[in-house]
């Protein structure tokens, strides 16, 4: 193609179009721009309302702070507008009159959750650091018991009605005009599964480019500011409710309150008056002036409007028309048997390990003792029970020696396939293999390399072991095991096209039914196939593997289970291939040995790899299932574990079985044909059709491997019998050799030198 | 004996074991995020928390990579003293300067920081360096520098003055040293120097030990390997005098050392034991070809 100046100018302007991103904080047309300017006005007005505040006045013109419990009460229908007629807005109290909460949630929370009038005079010590991932279960107190106090959407939030409308609408809009959402504005199970991720905001970047990131907190001995993610469910997961919210933490106390932010709520300017629910009014006044500072600086350091991106917009409007808004109380455990300096150095040494004496082990988790969610404009309270869960560094590093364990266990997995390999070194014992026992086995491996490799991008944390995990697995997967399934399928290869039935007979077809003989493809194309095979199967299954976590929990557990169980029968083909093969009883092989064809009869497979190979296999089914704190969050079934364990004990023993008794031993006689043999006597007639003129003489025939002659049994000719019918190898396709040579040849090829008819192995 | 130290680590055992351990303890560590047991400060580890065990450790470990390649290239070259001493001398002078330069350095300090005032010598060297630099004495000591030769330099100023610079066959090894230590700053400087001091009364006598002191067990660990290959030896070389070879370990190990420089036939071949004498086609392939064909196929 030649391109001319007005194509290079087409690929150009394409290009743009590809590269070219909004900038900074996302805005991409005068919509955007404008939406982006109201909500900064916005902000920055309620900014300076709550600059104004103090611990004794109220909310004036907050998005979502307009209304109180009380106001509900007295109108139901009552417009979120400012100011009220009648409402006072130079005092405040702890109540429901100046509240989002009513006067119950309240008293429960002073009295049931943050122990006001118990805890105020205790000089407990409480963690600095409580980042970490708490587990527990959650209690439903009511979902209909409470008024829903109204909380409307701007109307300048929502996207343009056409492409011609430069400025957003003006105005609110109420719940009971939302597109149908309102299934998700309840909790309706009674009892299920909470995870709340409490991380540290502790340094922000103050501009929209850059990665620096400044400390803002003054009072880090006292305060905290936290991100927590937090997602609850019914047990069958039917339900789920998800919530990324701030929070402040009293490390005094022991107190957490978090908010969630939404276009319908903005939460930030609440958090002093919400901290700060003491009776006495010296504590309430000093803990608002803190939590507020707190904010203050959060707010200045961030440069808040600034740092706006239009995805925050965006975000902000999906969750309030998405999501019931949260008001989280939750108690943190005291830890007081750490002073403040231990808890100091416990910290650093989680932080940066050095080896300080801190006694990690001895570490107890973050609980939380009692919690309350509350949901103003859906009524709906929960209560929190038994959640807790160890600090995040110390977690990591469980999970980077269970790890480092599985790198191990691979490891042992690498060295008995050599071991393997090396026990099978002819084509001939690698042609008694299974192809697909090792295929399943290698399905396994591979997406376990691949997971591990995914992972490995995602946590930071971890990449060091969970990279030398996925290289390890793939080695063994994409390396040792797909080599050993090139060999084991390139051996055979000359039984495709043939019926189990023939192969039972062992190719006992004569020369009179000549079939196509198949060609036999080099290994170069078989690799080429296999590795294909391997990589489409490896995404295939990491694909599924991957968004298996997403489905309902009935669909995941049936396909977990099922797939576990199938993956786990990879002893069902080698059994099969044993019996197809006819493989013979030991004491039989052990006579055949003084035969002089040693080697031959083995069994395919070493016992030290099928015992080793089970084992490491099983072990991290059972790590999984029975552990309750496994890294995979999995749930415990012991019932399951069990089963699977016998079932491979089944397998193992079946194996264990044909070893004694032979292949065959679990097939009626009736059904198991004659299998070829080698070794058998010739009739005159054959030895005057194949034999040399100047040879039949002497009864025999020439090798075609070593030119020698070989005397042969001529049934007809009793001067004959004297010679050992095992000194010499018939084909089914009628050639003759020494015993000797067609042996040697056959560890290398199981195809007649002369006419390339395939051979049964002997 | 020849003069050029055969090329590979056949039959040095010991120099194998500490480049393998050198390389692979850093690594292993690092994994499990165990590398901060190889760091050694008298304050705090020492004077507050009395961790005394890190003054065991922290020779075995490197704390950064270039140290792991500096020092891995500086034992590789330091075969020459394994060739010298055979290997059984070698591992136990290892193990005596471990000791010695451990001890040493630690009373050293303990005495500097408590009864010098005005000095206070906190940070210890991280890695094999004083062990390094206590055995550089006995490189420079025992092998023979087998050639030199002179490097002309123009200088900037004075072109006409020629700057002469002679260099033997161990400028390297000199060079690495000299690396090694400034790696990591001045106590590396200062402690290697102490520790080449320690060589240096070891191999006079002030130091003793160099001729008593004797690991258990060594001495039969090392033999059965030296036994299992005399067969190699045996087979592959048959050319050595039989009534010398057993006369001495040392004599032993050089000639074994010597024995894939004069044929080039990998050792592994000649090991076919006699009761393994059936028709087989199929040569003995060792682990390490199997691995190898993986890759290459």
């Amino acid at each position: 193609m030649e391109i001319d100046g007005n194509t290079l100018l087409f690929i150009i302007i394409v290009f743009y179009i590809f590269f070219s991103s909004p900038g900074g904080d996302g805005v991409s047309s005068t919509f955007e721009f404008n939406q982006m300017k109201i909500l900064k006005e916005t902000l920055d007005l309620e900014y300076q309302l709550f600059n104004n505040m103090t611990y004794d006045s109220n909310f004036k013109n907050i998005t979502g702070l307009k209304l109180s419990y009380q106001d509900i009460l007295d109108n139901p229908d009552q417009n979120a507008t400012f100011p009220l007629p009648n409402k006072n807005y130079n005092s405040w109290n702890v109540g429901q009159s100046h509240m989002l909460l009513p006067d119950k949630v309240i008293n429960y929370i002073q009295d049931e959750v943050w122990n006001i009038s118990e805890l105020e005079n205790k000089n407990n010590v409480f963690p600095f650091n409580i980042s970490s991932s708490l587990r527990g279960t959650t209690d439903l107190i009511s979902n209909h018991k409470y008024e829903k106090i109204r909380m409307p959407i701007p109307n300048f939030y929502k996207t343009p009605s056409g492409f011609s409308v430069d400025q957003p609408e003006l105005g609110d809009d109420y719940s009971a005009e939302w597109p149908g959402s309102s299934e998700v504005h309840n909790v309706t199970f009674q009892r299920g599964d909470i995870n709340i991720k409490v991380t540290h905001i502790n340094r922000v970047s103050n501009d929209l480019g850059s990665s620096k990131k400044y400390s803002f907190n003054s009072q880090d001995d006292k305060w905290k500011f936290l991100e927590l993610q937090i997602t609850f469910n019914d047990d069958a997961e039917k339900e789920k409710h998800s919530l990324t919210t701030f929070g402040v933490y009293d490390i005094q106390r022991g107190r957490i309150l978090s908010l969630s932010d939404s276009a319908k709520f903005h939460s930030l300017f609440a958090f002093p008056h919400y901290m700060s629910l003491d009776q006495d009014e010296n504590l309430r006044k000093e803990s608002f002036e803190q939590s507020k500072k707190l904010i203050t600086e959060y707010w200045d350091t961030s440069k808040y409007i600034d740092t706006l991106r239009i995805g925050d917009l965006s975000a902000a409007y999906h969750n309030a028309q998405e999501k019931c808004e949260y008001a989280i109380f939750l108690q943190i455990d005291p830890w007081n048997q750490y002073t403040k300096d231990q808890l100091k150095m416990i910290d650093d040494e989680l932080n940066w390990p050095l080896g300080r004496p801190a006694n990690l082990s001895d570490l107890p988790p973050i609980s939380i003792s009692s919690g309350l969610f509350f949901s103003p404009d859906c009524g709906v309270s929960l209560k929190l029970d038994n959640v807790r869960g160890p600090r995040y560094e110390l977690q990591t590093k469980k999970v980077r020696y269970h790890l480092l364990c599985g790198v191990i266990l691979i490891m042992c997995q690498i060295y008995l396939l050599l071991c393997q390999m090396k026990h099978t070194n002819t084509p001939s014992s690698v042609n008694k293999i299974s192809f697909y026992s090792f295929r399943m086995i290698n399905l396994v491996d591979g997406i376990l390399a691949m997971v591990y490799f995914i992972a490995s991008s995602i946590v930071a944390e971890l990449y060091l072991p969970l990279v030398i995990s996925a290289f390890c697995s793939f080695i063994l997967a994409s390396l040792f095991e797909t080599r050993y399934l090139i060999a084991v399928y390139a051996s055979q290869a000359n039984e495709e096209g043939i019926s189990i039935r023939t192969l039972f007979e062992g190719n006992t077809e004569g020369p009179e039914r000549q079939r196509v003989i198949p060609e036999v493809p080099d290994e170069a194309a078989i690799s080429g196939g296999i590795y294909g095979r391997f990589f489409f199967f490896l995404v295939t299954f990491s694909f599924l593997a991957i968004s298996a976590p997403a489905w309902p929990r009935n669909v995941r557990l049936f396909v977990e289970y099922t797939g576990l169980f199938i993956l786990n029968s990879y002893w069902v083909p080698q059994i099969l291939r044993n019996a197809v093969k006819g493989i013979p009883a030991r004491n039989i092989r052990r006579r055949n040995e003084n035969a002089r064809n040693r080697g031959q009869t083995k069994l395919p497979l070493l016992w030290k790899f099928v015992v080793g190979t089970t084992i490491i296999r099983v072990l991290p089914v059972i790590y999984i299932f029975t552990y309750p704190s496994n890294i995979f969050k999995h749930h415990k079934n012991v019932k399951f574990v069990v089963l699977l364990s016998l079932w491979l004990l089944f397998q193992v023993s079946i194996l264990y079985s044909q070893d004694i008794l032979g292949a065959r031993w679990f097939l009626p006689q009736h059904t198991i044909p004659e299998g070829y043999s080698y070794f058998k006597s010739v009739t005159s007639q054959y030895l005057a059709e194949h034999g040399d003129e100047s040879l039949v003489e002497t009864n025999s025939v020439d090798c075609s491997i070593c030119m020698s002659g070989i005397p042969l049994y001529v049934d007809d000719k009793p001067e004959t019998h004297k010679v050992d019918q095992y000194s010499y190898m018939v084909t089914p396709c009628n050639h003759i050799f020494h015993t000797e040579c067609l042996e040697n040849w056959m560890s290398y090829k199981l195809q007649c030198p002369v006419c390339r008819t395939p051979l049964p192995p002997v | 004996m020849s003069m050029e130290t055969p090329v590979g680590l056949f039959q040095y055992p010991v120099t194998k074991l500490c480049m393998v351990s050198c390389a692979v303890v850093p690594l292993v560590a690092s994994v499990a995020g165990w590398k901060y047991h190889f760091l050694l400060q008298f304050d705090p580890f020492l004077s507050l928390h009395h961790q005394y065990y890190r003054l065991l450790l922290f020779q075995i470990g490197c704390l950064n990579e270039s140290d792991v390649a500096l020092m891995v290239l500086i034992w590789y070259h330091f075969r020459q003293i394994e060739r010298v001493f055979g290997s059984l001398k070698y591992i136990n002078l290892i193990s005596l300067v471990f000791v010695y330069t451990t001890v040493l350095l630690a009373v050293l300090n303990t005495v500097m920081n408590y009864v010098l005032p005005g000095w206070f010598w906190n940070r210890y060297p991280t890695g094999a360096l004083p062990i390094l630099l206590a055995l550089f004495h006995f490189y420079k000591e025992y092998t023979p520098k087998i050639y030199e030769f002179e490097v002309f330099l123009a200088p900037f100023i004075r072109p006409k003055d020629k700057l002469v610079i002679k260099l033997s066959d161990q400028f390297l090894v000199n060079a690495l040293i000299a690396l090694a230590m400034l790696n990591q700053g001045a106590i590396g400087v200062a402690t290697g120097f102490i520790s080449w001091m320690i060589g240096v009364f070891i191999d006079n006598g002030i130091l003793v030990g160099l001729s008593t002191w004797k690991l258990p067990l060594m001495a039969r660990l090392l033999s059965t390997r030296a036994r299992t290959s005399i067969n190699a030896a045996d087979q592959t070389t048959s050319a050595i005098d039989t009534p010398q070879r057993v006369r001495t370990q040392d004599i032993l190990q050089d000639t074994q050392a010597a024995a894939p420089a004069r044929n080039d036939t990998p050792s592994t071949a000649g090991i076919t034991t006699p009761e393994d004498s059936e028709p087989n086609d199929e040569p003995v392939r060792p682990l390490r070809t199997q691995f190898l064909d993986t890759f290459r196929r």
